[in-house]
């Protein structure tokens, strides 16, 4: 790992000065991903702005929605009452990624700008057009197990390895930024990028800007919700699939739905389409089927990832079936 | 009896005593090898090929040399000369042949990853840094790196070429192939992945010269006898100038009994600054430069009668080794003698591919060809509709099919007994797919492992200390068995003394000689050892005590019926009989009195039997219909391993062999994108050593009855069979549960939906 | 080993630094370049020194005033610079558990962490769980279940296992089993480990 200048700044606007007029600074929040990343070589930032004295890590309820501070750890969020109690099925999605740990350290902005885990962009060895733009795709005709079925070009099909942000993007939040121009708001479902050409940037925060809070409407998505992740052991692994399912059902009958993948592309991927399929049906499996179908339209699989087809809308027909909870 | 005997019940052989090192393990002041502190110690990291094929054309290494605090960058252009490398043939251990990497010998590049340079530098942090700057150029060569695609290439290893009568040769009993023309005959290949050892503790190696001839490693190995004698031959200089610490290994499972290029990069670097250099390996180099089980293509052809009587087997093999050496493992050896079939045939092949070398992973070469075999068996007793049990129980066998003899001893079948009863096996349906439990469909499964239960020789060096106690040295290691504590017992039993009375000191090479910790065999040979060094010592003390003045009360006695005190021996039946330890030692003339003895297999008892541990594994598993995961749910593991020394430590391995097991079976594979010849699954997030939630609460139980003929405690070897037969347990659940039979390990989700 | 061992000043270094510096004006202003410089193969070896930064941690009750450099990860500076090894390197990227110790009472992963990050934090390492002689409850469970075998994954399964407990996550075997993995054991000792567990969780010890 390269030296690198290291500085704490206790006021917002400090971070976001420092950050502007670098190019070669980086946030510092959990550490968990960029640290992993320093240590390989992957990322060799010169400066590293350490954001932990900000006061970011609040959680709270204002109004008709709940706002969760940048800086609030995974595992506290995913203990929180407030969150427990209005966004179930975020806390669901947060204990189903990484362990205790590292839940204690990584924060709940740093998890939505986690990098993804292709092979090809880890080993500074092989091509990665993500890693170093320009050098290929090492992944599109190698071992693409793990990799994009939606949305994906033909410069990068990896995919995006956060739980938390697929809960996020299902219920609706919104991502506060704050940079040199000021404030603003980003739809959490405009927040990532698909890889297009310029697979490097994963977001659209633009240069200096930083993530200071995410807030979470409030919806009737309490009781039938359920995140699930398919994975190779039974925890600690990150996704082949995972499924955000929300329902609101009176009488048996869908009267709202949310519904969004993980491990299936570049960003986590909202299936509102299959929204539209599930309200006013029956919460049956033949619905959910039919929702599932709707999910995989556009679907396109490579070499070692044609098993996420099958796997990934069997995967939505059991979220919806357990949120349902119709055996 | 005396109050000594008393007091040691605990300790006894056979009893759950607590690990004699726990303490230090969970105080974390145990030492591993990357934990020495040494005075101007400096910190090594190696710089690894990106190409698997070729030769280095450049290597700039001007920017390392120049990095804060670095103090030398070592290639092939600067290396000091290894004199051992020129003619140097074997490893430290049988029987691979061929010839170890040669590290920073010249420029070619045999594998991915292969260590090109190494950066000595003051901090690990400068050394990393300076590492990541070394760059270089290649002339590349066209690489192979898939099995399957070169199956064609298999060869018969050297040693069976010279030798028809070797194990590894052709094998033929009765007529060849004679399955094809079987009544109901199966046709199957399977596959297994390359798998990792992966153990906790990343390779390590502190290396010092403490003289220009005179080296001294901390090293974490299974062997430092081995270590001692490949490093001593490398260097041109005396065994006995080679030093081997490993007191502490953290987990090996087989990676600790070769030895691999880090260590000699280490040992080079240390030459070259003239300071004690620690090098310790990332993750990602555990997977490229320390050995694996190796990728291996089988096929099984078999036949059986309408009765469910197996007429033939055949089984071949191929598995992948490197370009330098020919690692060999014994993958077909129980399909010989593990069932009654009169005809069976079996041919074991390698092909050399342009990766590292391959070694020995737990339950070698038998868990890799019991997956095929016990597949095989379920496959066949479906085929027949037999359950599978029961299929066994009609092919057991009482004396070994191979050559005739008699079993030393052979408990299977209360193996099977046990196992099916606590596992619930009259549950089992035997059409698959018929249990559920909620959404879940249910399977059960049963596979069968075996080791030889080998015994080699060893010495040992037992010592009466002036306050009574008694130290116990030998050059065996422990990488998490118990080994310490098992010997403390056997000690303990033999001499009538309280364990807290005994120390066994182990993992030094200056200590008498002892086999590396490999095969299921140390309790086997070091456990004999200090059994015949304790009665060795007995006999001196005895006759020691009887030369005292006022002996006459011990030389009327019987070496068993002396009692080691604080200050004096006594006698079980004679209190009052007491010779103090000063008059002994001052007859003897030492300070300490001490026996070294060493301890064979001993008659011709390994001539009239075979000799075999034995393992049957029940599992009982879930599958998710939609999602294809699988859920470990209940395992028993019952093992025929002789006599159990410690039932705590001894049932801990059980249970984590089955570990092992589920983690070849469901989530383990490396996989090479062969483009490149390099791994791409290379760390433990994208390898899948199972976790706590993979583990169900595992159950074991013991038969518990000695096999005299291994060696006179009775032990047969528990460490292998853990892990044997597994794998297969639980493919055969997962077709039960749903019919479906995976033939390619690791059982993932995408297998089953 | 000394609990506040002897470090270069950090300010004499830099002023040293600086008086030799050619570049005296663009290191004042921009730090960043250092680092170029060194790449640039001038003054590197001063600029090493430059870069320690002062920090204080609290460490098993012990205050320690050091002098690191950034990209001094906790776990390294804990093993190879305190002679704290307890705390294990088993992946150094947060995939096996092995360098768990509590920062300010929580269970983290230590290789993760920069220790320049942790400046005034009290970390908890396995040495200093027990009370002089008298081990931990935990560690006491853990010989008695053989909660291990080779050893290595040990001193992170306890320091997991006592925060497991403390936070309320050892209701159950399956949740123990769930909350307990981010702790690797390849010699497979779960079985035992969640046995310890629970018996300290069911004797009621305050942990």
């Amino acid at each position: 790992m390269n030296q690198f200048q290291y500085m704490r700044p206790t006021k917002q606007k400090a971070a976001i000065d420092a950050l502007a007029k670098d190019p070669n600074a980086k946030i510092i929040a959990g550490g968990t991903n960029l640290i992993d990343l320093m240590k390989r070589g992957v990322m060799t930032p010169l400066k590293l702005i350490d954001i932990n004295k900000l006061p970011l890590n609040k959680i709270e309820h204002e109004g008709n929605s709940t706002r969760i501070g940048a800086l609030a750890l995974n595992g506290a969020v995913a203990e929180d009452k407030l969150v427990l109690e209005k966004q179930p099925l975020l806390a669901q999605a947060l204990n189903a990624g990484a362990s205790a740990q590292l839940r204690n350290m990584a924060t709940v902005g740093g998890n939505m700008l986690q990098r993804t885990r292709c092979h090809y962009f880890y080993d500074t060895a092989l091509p990665c057009n993500k890693r170093e733009p320009g050098s290929g795709c090492g992944a599109l005709e190698g071992y693409n197990r793990m990799h994009a079925i939606f949305g994906f070009s033909d410069k990068c099909i990896a995919v995006h390895p956060s739980d938390m942000s697929v809960a996020l993007v299902a219920l609706d939040a919104t991502v506060l930024v704050s940079g040199p121009k000021g404030d603003r708001r980003i739809p959490f479902a405009e927040f990532h990028r698909l890889p297009g050409d310029t697979p490097q940037q994963d977001t659209n925060l633009a240069q200096g800007e930083l993530v200071t809070a995410v807030e979470i409407p409030d919806a009737a998505f309490t009781k039938h919700v359920h995140y699930l992740k398919v994975r190779e052991r039974a925890s600690y692994a990150f996704a082949l699939v995972s499924v955000a399912a929300a329902l609101s059902i009176d009488n048996n009958t869908i009267k709202d739905a949310r519904l969004a993948m993980g491990g299936v592309a570049h960003k986590p991927w909202r299936l509102t389409e299959a929204e539209k399929a599930l309200i006013g049906k029956p919460a049956t499996e033949e619905t959910f089927r039919q929702a599932a179908e709707v999910a995989m339209r556009g679907a396109k699989a490579f070499k070692y990832n044609a098993y996420k087809l099958k796997l990934a809308p069997n995967s939505i027909v059991q979220a919806l079936k357990t949120a349902a909870a119709v055996a | 009896m005396s109050e000594q005997l008393q007091k040691s019940q605990s300790g006894a052989i056979g009893e759950p005593m607590n690990r004699v090192d726990g303490r230090l393990k969970v105080t974390g002041a145990a030492k591993y090898s990357a934990e020495y502190e040494l005075p101007n110690l400096v910190h090594a990291v190696l710089v690894g090929s990106t190409i698997a094929k070729g030769s280095i054309k450049n290597i700039e290494t001007r920017q390392a040399e120049r990095a804060p605090g670095v103090l030398a960058v070592i290639t092939h252009l600067n290396s000091p000369k290894v004199p051992g490398f020129a003619e140097r043939d074997h490893p430290a251990e049988p029987p691979t042949a061929g010839q170890p990497l040669r590290v920073f010998h010249d420029n070619k590049v045999v594998f991915n990853d292969q260590p090109i340079a190494v950066v000595v530098a003051d901090t690990l942090e400068r050394a990393r840094y300076a590492a990541s700057l070394v760059k270089a150029q290649y002339d590349q060569d066209k690489h192979q790196t898939n099995l399957e695609a070169n199956l064609g290439q298999g060869y018969l290893p050297a040693q069976a070429k010279k030798n028809p009568k070797s194990p590894l040769a052709d094998y033929q009993r009765g007529e060849a192939d004679a399955y094809k023309n079987g009544a109901t005959k199966l046709e199957a290949e399977y596959v297994i992945p390359s798998e990792m050892h992966n153990p906790m503790e990343l390779q390590s190696i502190i290396a010092h010269w403490e003289a220009p001839d005179r080296l001294t490693v901390y090293d974490k190995t299974q062997a430092v006898i081995g270590t001692q004698r490949a490093f001593a031959k490398d260097w041109g200089i005396p065994e006995a100038n080679v030093k081997v610490i490993a007191t502490f290994v953290g987990g090996a499972f087989g990676n600790g009994l070769h030895n691999w290029p880090h260590e000699t990069a280490a040992i080079i670097a240390a030459k070259k600054v003239g300071r004690p250099v620690k090098l310790v390996l990332t993750r990602e180099q555990m997977f490229t430069m320390v050995g694996y089980r190796p990728y291996t293509w089988q096929k099984i052809g078999m036949s059986a009668t309408p009765d469910g009587k197996l007429t033939a087997i055949t089984h071949e093999s191929v598995g992948q080794t490197s370009t330098y050496e020919q690692f060999t493992e014994s993958t077909l050896q129980q399909t010989r003698m593990m069932y009654t079939a009169p005809n069976v045939t079996t041919r074991y092949r390698i092909a050399s591919l342009d990766v590292s070398t391959p070694v020995w992973m737990r339950g070698p070469g038998e868990a890799t060809g019991a997956f095929a075999l016990e597949s095989a068996m379920d496959e066949m007793a479906h085929a027949l509709n037999l359950d599978p049990l029961e299929f066994r129980l009609r092919n057991y066998t009482d004396t070994d099919p191979d050559n005739g003899k008699p079993w030393s001893t052979k408990y299977l079948k209360e193996c099977f007994q046990m196992g099916a009863e606590r596992i619930g096996w009259s549950n089992r349906k035997q059409q698959p797919g018929s249990v559920k439990s909620g959404e879940w469909l249910v399977g059960y499964g049963m596979g069968v492992g075996t080791f030889g239960a080998h015994r080699g020789s060893a010495k040992m060096k037992a010592i009466l200390t002036k306050k009574g106690t008694v130290v116990l040295q030998s050059a065996t290691t422990d990488i998490g068995p118990g080994t310490g504590t098992a010997m403390v017992q056997i000690a303990a039993t033999t001499l009538g003394l309280p364990p807290e009375k005994i120390t066994f000191q182990l993992g030094n090479s200056t200590f008498p000689t002892a086999p590396s910790q490999g095969g299921s065999s140390t309790v086997n040979t070091v456990g004999a050892a200090v059994q015949d060094a304790c009665i060795a010592l007995r006999e001196k003390l005895h006759q020691l005590a009887a030369a005292t003045p006022n002996g006459q009360v011990f030389s009327a006695a019987k070496p068993e019926d002396i009692v080691i005190m604080e200050g004096h021996l006594s006698l079980a039946n004679d209190k009052l009989a007491k010779a103090a330890y000063s008059d002994l030692l001052r007859q003897n003339n030492e300070a300490e009195v001490e026996v070294t003895i060493e301890s064979k297999p001993g008659g011709s008892d390994r001539d009239k039997y075979s000799m075999y541990s034995y393992s049957v594994h029940f599992v009982q598993v879930h599958v998710q219909p939609l999602t294809g995961e699988v859920r470990v749910k209940k395992v028993i593991s019952c093992a025929d391993a002789g006599t159990i020394v410690n039932q705590k430590t001894a049932g801990n391995q059980m249970m984590g062999g089955a570990v092992g097991g589920i983690g070849m079976a469901l989530t383990e594979g490396a996989v090479i994108d062969d483009r490149y010849g390099r791994y791409v699954t290379k760390d433990l997030a994208d390898y899948h050593v199972p976790v706590h939630a993979d583990a169900p609460n595992m159950e074991f139980a013991f038969v518990n009855k000695p096999d005299p003929h291994v060696n006179a405690l009775g032990t047969k070897g528990i460490g292998e069979i853990a892990i044997i037969g597994m794998a297969p347990a639980i493919a055969n659940a997962v077709f039960n549960a749903t019919g479906k039979r995976i033939r390619e390990l690791p059982i993932t989700p995408d297998k089953l939906i | 080993m000394n609990p506040e061992p002897e470090q270069p000043n950090h300010d004499e270094a830099r002023r040293t630094f600086l008086k030799q510096s050619s570049l005296l004006t663009a290191l004042a202003f921009t730090p960043g370049p250092v680092l170029q410089a060194a790449a640039a193969e001038i003054d590197e070896k001063v600029a090493a020194v430059f870069e320690k930064i002062p920090v204080r941690l609290d460490i098993n009750g012990h205050k320690h005033k050091l002098s690191i450099e950034p990209r001094t990860t906790l776990l390294d500076l804990l093993r190879e610079q305190l002679g704290l090894t307890g705390t294990k390197k088993g992946c150094d990227y947060g995939q096996c558990g092995a360098c768990t110790v509590h920062i300010d009472g929580k269970r983290v992963n230590s290789c993760l962490t920069f220790a320049v990050m942790q400046e005034g934090k009290e970390i908890t390492t396995i040495e200093g769980l027990a009370k002089g002689d008298d081990l931990h409850p935990m560690q006491e469970a853990f010989i008695k279940h053989d909660g291990f075998q080779c050893g290595y994954c040990t001193p992170g399964q306890i320091m997991s296992a006592v925060a497991c407990v403390r936070e309320g996550h050892a209701g159950s075997e399956d949740e123990i089993r769930e909350f307990m993995s981010g702790n690797i054991c390849r010699c497979g000792a779960y079985s035992n480990i969640v046995a310890a567990i629970q018996e300290v969780k069911g004797g009621g010890q305050k942990v």
